[in-house]
């Protein structure tokens, strides 16, 4: 008997977000006879498609037992760099001259910039064991500043409609964003189950000393983990500045705590080693379902940070209770 | 540590004593409660292009909506000798010790767009009154749905008083007519992303809403936006708040149905000219200068662009 509960124990932590989200679905839609339709289904998956991506990324961060604070800066700033270079381009004056972008080329150019920002995080951490903390919290307020001095402080609006395509188009009855985030989630379950990387992530995180001695190429692996961070972000800044055909310069605010907390509902142990991408995106399913339907219920918006905050606690308290009995 | 602290206290006092010495421009700073928004930015420099074209040099501080690290820009102004501050409050209450600090020092204190709840700390108050602005709009936002529907507001950030006071405005108006039901009130923090994605969770639950009022234009647009995806762009009436450029373009292309223009260019111009002739010895200002913000909507459109009217 007790060896049965035993077997199943970490079969029951292991799909504890799952059992939560099914509960808060059926309470929402006991309480609200809009909350189960299609469109809203969709309303509620097209909202967490950048809270999803980006979490992706910050799952990766915090297996290795690190945490990257800069993600809604560097989101705001790849964003920014998109639509400027969409909108204006580079004008060189000086020899009379103007470099157009294609709609291609300025994503390029904006996975790029979130990833050499992202690369910068991590040779900081990596070459002057700065703690990730403090490195990325610098990003966070470094990519802010430069946000603003690309966008000189105001929107960048009209992008066009083949920008627009990304944040509202559709395809095969799904919507892009959709179909964006399947694809980083699938990639990001091929990183972590099958490759090299994946077991070095889950290494370093579980015991760093002994990765070490293993021969893992700890410092290389965690620049790459954050360099993914970075163009996570910068995707994510992609699909918020198509989705409002407007790059705002304050984009992308607090979007690391909402990411954090996907990551920890999800299961993902903060120390590192323990956690999975599903449930970091069942765990931004819960916060964007949780959100989705605390404004269909009309709840006071100071009630609603109340509400998420006890959500964000209980899940870790849950979590701590079944690792420890496990 | 110590003496690196103790040679910048000196250099600073020092800075302080060249005050007064005739032969370098005076020195204005600029403290704006936040850079984050377009609004404020264009505030802070217009009132800085306006000091250098008067002659003087200017800096602009970013309180970031924080009283606190207002109080630091407040000492490190004084300590370096700067001659006037064109000041916009974080807070109205929170804000007047600081303005007092600086009075006490003798430097002249000249706020912009929001006042502070004192009679004498500032030297003068150019102020954009938001309370009747909304006032405005709710007569207009009521004569547009025949004074009957329903409707949702899209608050800013809560803890802001501005908000409240482009809400309470509104309401003074609105709640006098029975027939028009407020459906849903969420905050949408100033935000256009926040407020598509809560407007789109509204219209799940209110599909047959007749007008929206935001509380700035940034959550019109994000409104109109997600009203456009399910289709109700047309019917639905939109009001945001501010003047900013994509909502005058958007109620010229006849999407969004009013915006409340306030003067930035004007208040930042008054008070940097105030404090020109501050210099110039004038002491006699008064101590609070309302500068009304206008409604505009499609019929009067055609006078005005982003922050102000055409010229």
């Amino acid at each position: 008997m007790q060896t049965a509960i035993a077997k199943y124990r970490p079969m029951i932590a292991r799909s504890q977000s799952l059992i939560a989200l099914v509960v808060l679905c059926v309470a929402l839609s006991l309480l609200s006879d809009k909350f189960l339709t299609v469109q809203n289904g969709f309303n509620v998956l097209r909202q967490i498609s950048v809270n999803v991506c980006i979490s992706i990324g910050m799952t990766l961060v915090v297996l290795t037992a690190g945490i990257d604070l800069s993600v809604g800066s560097v989101l705001a700033l790849s964003g920014a760099v998109a639509a400027g270079l969409l909108k204006n381009g580079i004008p060189w004056p000086a020899h009379d001259l103007f470099i157009g972008f294609t709609l291609l080329g300025t994503i390029v150019a904006a996975l790029f910039v979130g990833s050499i920002l992202g690369l910068f995080n991590g040779w900081v951490i990596t070459r002057f064991k700065v703690p990730p903390f403090v490195g990325t919290l610098a990003m966070l307020t470094i990519a802010r500043g430069l946000t603003m001095l690309w966008t000189k402080g105001y929107p960048i609006s009209g992008l066009g409609p083949k920008f627009d395509f990304i944040g509202s188009g559709w395809l095969l009855g799904i919507p892009v964003l959709v179909w964006i985030c399947v694809l980083i989630v699938a990639a990001a379950l091929v990183i972590v189950k099958k490759t090299a990387l994946g077991r070095h992530i889950y290494a370093i995180g579980g015991n760093e000393q002994a990765a070490r001695l293993s021969g893992i190429p700890i410092n290389r692996v965690k620049i790459i983990v954050y360099t993914i961070a970075g163009l996570l972000s910068a995707v994510g800044g992609i699909m918020v500045t198509s989705r409002l055909d407007s790059a705002q310069p304050n984009a992308g605010i607090s979007y690391e705590l909402d990411s954090i907390a996907a990551v920890v509902i999800g299961g993902t142990s903060l120390s590192g080693g323990r956690g999975t991408i599903m449930g970091t995106v069942l765990g931004a399913i819960i916060i964007g379902v949780l959100n989705n339907g605390l404004v269909l219920l009309n709840v006071s918006p100071f009630w609603q940070q109340v509400i998420k905050g006890f959500v964000i606690l209980l899940s870790v308290i849950v979590d701590k209770m079944n690792t420890k009995e496990a | 540590m110590k003496p690196l602290t103790f040679a910048i206290l000196t250099s600073l006092l020092l800075t302080g004593c060249g005050r007064h010495d005739q032969q370098h421009p005076k020195k204005i700073a600029i403290i704006v409660s936040t850079l984050n928004n377009p609004w404020f930015v264009f505030l802070a420099q217009t009132a800085a292009k306006k000091a250098t074209d008067l002659g003087y040099s200017s800096r602009i501080f970013d309180s970031q909506n924080n009283t606190d690290l207002e109080s630091d820009h407040f000492d490190n102004a004084i300590a370096s000798g700067y001659d006037a501050i064109l000041f916009n409050p974080t807070d109205a209450q929170g804000s007047v010790t600081n303005v007092k600090k600086a009075k006490d020092a003798g430097i002249p204190v000249f706020c912009m767009d929001r006042e502070i709840n004192s009679k004498d700390a500032a030297t003068s108050q150019i102020l954009s009154d938001s309370y009747s602005a909304c006032i405005d709009l709710g007569k207009l936002f009521v004569s547009t749905l025949h004074k009957k529907g329903s409707y949702v507001e899209l608050l800013g950030i809560v803890s802001d008083n501005n908000t409240w006071n482009r809400s309470n405005g509104f309401h003074s108006v609105v709640d006098n007519y029975p027939q028009l039901k407020m459906v849903a009130r969420q905050a949408a923090d100033f935000d256009r992303n926040k407020a598509m994605e809560v407007m789109e969770s509204i219209l799940q639950a209110h599909p047959d809403i007749d007008g929206v009022f935001c509380g700035n234009d940034a959550m019109a647009m994000g409104a109109w936006q997600a009203l456009t995806a399910a289709g109700k762009a047309g019917h639905v009436k939109v009001i945001g708040f501010d003047g900013a450029d994509d909502a005058i373009r958007s109620i010229k292309e006849g999407k969004l149905t009013a915006t409340a223009m306030q003067f930035p260019k004007r208040i930042a111009e008054l008070a940097a000219g105030d404090a020109d002739e501050y210099f110039k010895g004038r002491r006699d200002f008064a101590k609070k200068l309302p500068i009304p913000v206008e409604v505009v909507s499609a019929h009067n459109i055609d006078n005005y662009t982003a922050y102000g009217k055409k010229e």
